[in-house]
C-alpha cells in the first residue's frame, strides 16, 4: 500500500478548467488516504511541470503519482517517462482522463462535471495505492527468421534480414520461386519483364550463405511464440537428380503421358507431370508433379536424372520471427460473370497478359486474329453485392499499360475500356493519358448498370449504358473480351489458420494498425508482407517487404526481448485445469502442466497479451492479470461509486 | 443502340482535329462556354460523340454551328484536347455532308485535290483570255456574265439542295415537326443573323472580332451587288464608283488583318488554320484588292495596256465562285444562319412541350 502518493491536476490551458473546478478536486482528493501531496497545474505536460514532478519525487520521495488530465493515448507514456526519470518504477504511474472523459464530454453541466472529475481523479488514487512495481518479461530470441513464400516480396524480406545478419530460411511451396511476378511478362513504368525482376532477386538470394531456401516447402506445424519459434517443415522432393541434360529432360517431358492444363498460364495451355515454367526459370532444375504422375515410368527410360527414389523430408527449424508473404490468387470469376466459361472469347487479364506472351507479329486467340478488345474492369473487386467490396489497386494501371503495349505490338488493335472510374493513381496517370491519346475509347458506368456481354450469331458485343454519353446505350462487337480481374485471398489458407493470423473484413492478413503498425500482427512474431496483407502492386510490395523484414529482425537481432509485464497470473493453488482459459484464450497463451503431482494452467508469459478474456471463465477465480488485479478494479470501483 | 466507331477520329483528323481522343470529359469546355446553355451543352458532348465516332448523333446536331469559336474552351482544356478545334473540324465534316456533290469533302481532305482544281481553273480562264485574243471588252462582257450566271447556278443546283439536305438531317430526321407558320415567323432570325451575326457577341472574347466580320460581311454582300448589279466596272455614276471602291477596300483591309493574325497567331481562334481557312481569307483578300484595281486601272485608262490584270481578277473570281463558295469556307455563312432559323424551329417544338 502506498503512503506519498502525488496527485497533479491539470488545467489544460482551460480546456479542463473551464469546466471542471480544478481547485474544488484537489481539496477532495488531498485528504484521501496515503496522498501526500496534491496540486494543481496549468499544463501538466510543460516542460517546467515535469521537471517540478522530478523534483517532488525524488524530494518527497513519492511512492506513487496521479495525473489527471487528458486522454493516456496522448501522454501516459509521457508521464511514465516523468516518473522513470525520477527513479520511480513506471507501473506506480496512474493516468486520470478527465478532460476527454469529463470537460469535453459534460460542458453542459460543470457542476456534475467536477464532480465527476472527482471520482475518476479517487479511483485512480485507489488503483496506484494497489500498485506494484513490475519490469519487463525478458525472453531469449533465436536471430533467424522464416520466410514463407519466395514471391518478389519474400525474397526481397529475405535478401534485407540477411544483410542485416539474421539466418534466413526462405520457404516456397512451389518448386519454382518468383510466384505472381515470374508469370507476369512486361511490368508497367520500369519496361521491365517479371522474369527479369525475380532472376535479379534469385541471384541476390543465391548470394547470401545465411538465405536457405526451400521449394516444394510447406509449414506444416510450429510450436513455441516470439523469440522462440519451432517450426516443422515438409519439403517434397523434385524427384530429379541436380544435374540434367536439357537433351533427356526434353525427351522425358515428350514421353511423359499425363497432360494437365498449365497453372502458370492460367490453364489456356496444358503441361507435363513433368515441368517447368519457362527455360530460364529458377531453380534451373525440372520437377514432377506427384499429384498428377501416374508413375509410368516412361521418363526414367529416356532421362537418367529422375529419380524416384527421393522421399519426402520433415525439417525442424528454429526461428525468432515468421515473416508472410504468402501472396494473393487472381480472381476466378463465376461461370457466366460477363459470359466467362459460356462465351468463348472472354478470358481474364491474367490469361490476356499470357495471350499476348505466345503471340508474336499478330494478336490470335482460338484461330482467329483480335482487333478489338474489350476490357471490362473491375471484376472480382468493389462488388456491390459479392464479398469483394475493395478496390485491387493493380488493375487499372497494369490493364491500360497492357492495352499500350498490344497497341504498339499489333497492326490495328482497338481498345475499349468500360470502367467504373480509372485509378491510375500516382506515377501511372501518365499511361491513361497516352492510352486515350493513342485513340484507346474509355466508357463509363455505374456499378448498378454494369456492361453486359452478349453472343449474337458469331460475334460477341459489349453494352453499356455510357454515363459519359448521357446515359446512351452503347455496344461494341469485340473479338476479344478481358475481364479486368482483381486480387483475392489465397485460397489456400492452411498457413493463416496454423499460426492464426486473424484476417480482415476483406479476407487477407490483418495488421494491427494500417496507419501505425502496418506489417506486425496480433501474433507477436508474425509480420506480413506483400498482397497476402491485401491487393498491391510490385511497389508497394517491396515497401512492405522492407518494412516487415525490419520489423521481424528488430525481434531477433538483440538475442532477447523485453515484453509487456501486465499478463495472466495463474494461481497454483486455486486451479483445477478444467480447460476454459485455453479455450477463451485468442493468442494460444495457455498449457496443461503438472505441477507438484496437479494439473494447472500454465501462462506462456510470451504469448499473452493481458486482454484479459481468460478471467470471467474461470470458475475457481484462479486467474489474475497483473497491474489489474481484482482488488485494484473492485478498489476503484469503490471510490467510482461511493455509496453503492 | 448505337455502335462506336473508334476510326471517325481518324476521319475526322483529315477535317483539321487532332487530339480529341486525349479528352477525359471532365467538361472544363462546357462550363467555360459563353454560349452553351442547359438545353444545348456543349462541347463536350460533341467530343465524346466524336471520340465514339457517332456519326448519327453528329451529323443530325446544330451544335457545331452554335459555336462561333472565341477558343476559350481550348485555353481551358488541362488535357490539351483542343475542343474549339474540333468543333470547328465537326463544321467542316459537316459542310461536307450536307454537300450533295461530295466536292467538299474532297476539297477539305486533300490540299492536292483544292490546289489542283485552283490550277485547273486559272488555266481555264488563261485560256479563254487567249482563245478571245486579249480583247479587253469580250473578256469584260463574259466575266460581267460569268458572275450572275455563277451567283444562279451555284444557288440552284448546289446550295439550296444542301441546305434541304442539311434541313432533313437535323430537321427531318429527329422528327422535329412544326406548322409552316413558324418557318414562315422565323425567317426574321435568319435574316438577322445572317447579316449581322450577332451570336458572336456571346462570345466573351473582344467585340473587335465581330465588328470586323459584320463589316466584312456588308461589304462583300453589297460588293457582289454593285459588281454584278450596278455593274460597277463598267458604270459612269461617281457614287456607283467610289461605293465600288470603299467596299473593295474594306474588304482587303479587313481580310488582311484576318491573315496578318493568322500568321502571327496571337488568339486561340487564329492558332490553327486548316488549308480551307486560309484559302478563305487570302481569296477575299485578292479579291478585294484585284477589283479594287482593276477600277482603278479603268480610271486610269491602264487597263486596255494591262489586259493580264482583269484577267488575274477573272482568275480569282473563278476559283472563289466554283470552289470556295460551294464547297468552302463560304458556306459558313450559309449554313451558320439556317442553323439559327432551324435552331427557333427546334426551340418552338420545346416550348410546346
Amino acid at each position: 500500500m502506498k503512503k506519498k502518493i502525488g496527485v497533479y491536476i491539470c488545467h489544460c490551458g482551460g480546456n479542463i478548467s473551464d469546466y471542471v473546478d480544478v481547485e474544488k478536486v484537489r481539496e477532495a482528493v488531498k485528504n484521501e488516504e496515503g496522498v501526500f501531496l496534491a496540486k494543481t497545474t496549468m499544463f501538466a505536460c510543460a516542460d517546467s511541470n515535469q521537471k517540478e514532478m522530478v523534483e517532488d519525487i525524488r524530494k518527497e520521495a513519492l511512492d506513487g503519482v496521479v495525473v489527471a488530465s487528458c486522454s493516456p493515448k496522448l501522454h501516459l507514456l509521457t508521464f511514465r517517462g516523468v516518473v522513470e526519470r525520477a527513479g520511480m518504477n513506471k507501473y506506480n504511474y496512474v493516468h486520470a482522463n478527465i478532460r476527454e472523459q469529463v470537460s469535453w464530454a459534460h460542458s453542459d453541466n460543470k457542476p456534475g462535471a467536477t464532480e465527476k472529475a472527482i471520482q475518476v481523479v479517487k479511483a485512480a488514487i485507489a488503483k496506484v495505492r494497489h500498485a506494484e512495481a513490475l519490469e519487463p518479461i525478458k525472453v531469449k530470441s533465436t536471430k533467424a527468421v522464416a520466410v514463407i513464400g519466395a514471391g518478389v516480396a519474400g525474397m526481397r524480406a529475405a535478401i534485407e534480414l540477411a544483410e542485416a545478419g539474421a539466418e534466413v530460411y526462405l520457404i516456397e511451396r512451389e518448386y519454382f520461386v518468383g510466384g505472381r511476378t515470374a508469370q507476369w511478362d512486361d511490368l508497367c513504368i520500369t519496361e521491365e519483364t517479371g522474369k527479369e525482376l525475380v532472376t535479379r532477386l534469385y541471384d541476390e538470394v543465391m548470394k547470401h550463405k545465411h538465405v536457405t531456401l526451400f521449394t516444394g516447402a510447406e509449414l506444416v506445424d510450429y510450436s513455441g511464440s516470439v523469440g522462440n519459434f519451432n517450426l516443422k517443415v515438409k519439403v517434397t522432393p523434385r524427384y530429379f537428380k541436380l544435374q540434367c541434360s536439357s537433351d533427356e529432360l526434353q525427351k522425358a517431358i515428350e514421353v511423359c503421358p499425363v497432360e494437365v492444363p498449365d497453372e502458370f498460364n492460367f490453364n489456356i495451355t496444358t503441361r507435363k507431370a513433368i515441368y517447368h515454367n519457362y527455360p530460364s526459370e529458377y531453380p534451373q532444375l525440372p520437377a514432377i508433379d506427384m499429384k498428377n504422375c501416374t508413375r509410368c515410368g516412361e521418363c526414367e527410360k529416356v532421362c537418367s536424372s529422375v529419380d524416384f527414389s527421393q522421399k519426402t523430408e520433415m525439417l525442424n527449424l528454429k526461428v525468432g520471427s515468421i515473416l508472410l508473404a504468402t501472396g494473393f490468387d487472381p480472381y476466378e470469376p463465376k461461370k457466366g460473370e460477363f459470359g466467362y466459361g459460356e462465351i468463348d472469347n472472354v478470358v481474364t487479364f491474367p490469361q490476356f497478359k499470357r495471350i499476348v506472351h505466345y503471340c508474336d507479329d499478330k494478336l490470335m486467340y482460338k484461330g482467329k486474329e483480335i482487333k478489338h478488345i474489350a476490357y471490362i474492369y473491375c471484376v472480382g473487386s468493389r462488388q456491390v453485392d459479392g464479398e469483394n467490396k475493395y478496390c485491387s489497386r493493380y488493375c487499372c494501371t497494369a490493364n491500360i499499360h497492357t492495352a499500350i503495349t498490344v497497341k504498339k505490338k499489333y497492326k490495328n488493335i482497338y481498345n475499349y475500356h468500360f470502367n467504373r472510374g480509372i485509378r491510375t493513381y500516382g506515377k501511372a496517370e501518365v499511361w491513361y493519358d497516352e492510352s486515350s491519346r493513342l485513340g484507346d475509347i474509355y466508357l463509363q458506368s455505374f456499378e448498378d448498370h454494369p456492361p453486359v456481354v452478349e453472343k449474337r450469331g458469331d460475334q460477341t458485343f459489349v453494352k453499356i449504358r455510357d454515363i459519359l454519353t448521357t446515359d446512351k446505350e452503347l455496344e461494341v462487337a469485340a473479338d476479344l473480351v478481358v475481364l479486368v480481374t482483381g486480387m483475392v485471398p489465397r485460397a489456400d489458407n492452411s498457413i493463416g489458420n496454423l499460426l492464426k493470423v486473424p484476417k480482415g473484413r476483406d479476407k487477407f492478413f490483418n495488421e494491427i494498425h494500417m496507419k501505425l503498425r502496418p506489417v506486425e500482427t496480433v501474433i507477436d512474431g508474425v509480420t506480413i508482407a506483400g498482397a497476402s496483407q491485401g491487393p498491391k502492386n510490385i511497389m508497394e510490395s517491396m515497401n512492405s517487404a522492407l518494412a516487415a523484414a525490419t520489423k521481424s529482425f528488430s525481434l531477433v537481432d538483440s538475442g532477447e526481448l523485453a515484453l509487456e509485464p501486465t499478463v495472466a497470473r495463474v494461481n497454483e493453488e486455486a486451479c483445477e485445469w478444467c480447460g476454459k482459459c485455453e479455450e477463451a484464450c485468442p493468442y494460444s497463451a495457455f498449457e496443461k502442466v503438472e505441477k507438484n503431482g496437479k494439473t494447472i494452467a500454465k501462462v506462456n508469459a510470451a504469448v499473452c497479451k493481458g486482454c484479459g478474456m481468460c478471467l470471467p471463465v474461470c470458475p475457481e477465480n484462479a486467474l489474475d492479470l497483473i497491474g489489474l488485479s481484482d482488488e485494484d478494479v473492485e478498489s476503484m470501483i469503490d471510490a467510482l461509486i461511493p455509496n453503492a | 443502340m448505337a455502335r462506336i466507331n473508334p476510326e471517325f477520329t481518324d476521319e475526322l483528323k483529315k477535317y483539321g482535329a487532332f487530339d480529341a481522343n486525349a479528352c477525359y470529359n471532365c467538361g472544363n469546355c462546357t462550363a467555360v462556354c459563353s454560349l452553351a446553355t442547359e438545353e444545348e451543352s456543349f462541347p463536350r458532348e460533341m467530343v465524346r460523340f466524336s471520340v465514339l465516332g457517332l456519326k448519327e448523333n453528329l451529323e443530325t446536331s446544330l451544335k457545331p454551328w452554335l459555336c462561333y469559336y472565341c477558343g476559350e474552351c481550348s485555353e481551358t482544356c488541362p488535357r490539351e484536347a483542343n475542343p474549339g478545334e474540333l468543333m470547328m473540324s465537326l463544321r467542316r465534316w459537316l459542310i461536307a455532308r450536307y454537300d450533295w456533290t461530295g466536292l467538299s469533302g474532297l476539297f477539305y481532305k486533300s490540299l492536292a485535290v483544292s490546289l489542283s482544281a485552283f490550277v485547273v481553273l486559272a488555266a481555264v480562264v488563261a485560256w479563254f483570255g487567249a482563245y478571245e485574243n486579249f480583247n479587253l471588252p469580250v473578256i469584260m462582257h463574259y466575266g460581267h456574265y460569268f458572275e450572275m450566271a455563277a451567283i444562279t447556278v451555284v444557288f440552284a443546283f448546289i446550295l439550296l439542295p444542301n441546305i434541304i439536305r442539311m434541313w432533313w438531317l437535323t430537321i427531318y430526321k429527329p422528327g422535329v415537326r412544326v406548322p409552316v407558320s413558324v418557318y414562315f415567323t422565323a425567317i426574321g432570325d435568319l435574316i438577322v443573323h445572317m447579316f449581322t451575326q450577332k451570336r458572336t457577341l456571346g462570345c466573351e472574347d473582344n467585340q473587335l472580332r465581330w465588328f470586323e466580320h459584320f463589316i466584312l460581311v456588308l461589304g462583300y454582300l453589297s460588293l457582289l451587288f454593285t459588281t454584278v448589279v450596278l455593274d460597277w466596272f463598267a458604270s459612269q455614276s461617281l457614287f456607283v464608283v467610289v461605293l465600288g471602291y470603299v467596299e473593295s477596300a474594306v474588304i482587303f483591309v479587313v481580310t488582311f488583318d484576318f491573315v496578318r493574325r493568322r500568321i502571327i497567331k496571337d488568339q486561340e481562334i487564329s492558332k490553327h488554320a486548316h488549308p480551307s481557312d486560309w484559302f478563305f481569307v487570302i481569296w477575299l483578300f485578292l479579291m478585294g484588292l484585284s477589283a479594287f484595281a482593276v477600277r482603278l486601272f479603268i480610271d486610269l485608262q491602264m487597263l486596255d495596256n494591262n489586259v493580264w490584270l482583269y484577267l488575274v481578277h477573272l482568275m480569282i473570281l473563278v476559283q472563289w465562285a466554283l470552289v470556295i463558295v460551294p464547297f468552302g469556307k463560304w458556306t459558313h455563312f450559309l449554313y451558320r444562319s439556317f442553323a439559327m432559323y432551324f435552331e427557333k424551329l427546334i426551340e418552338y417544338t420545346r416550348s410546346t412541350k
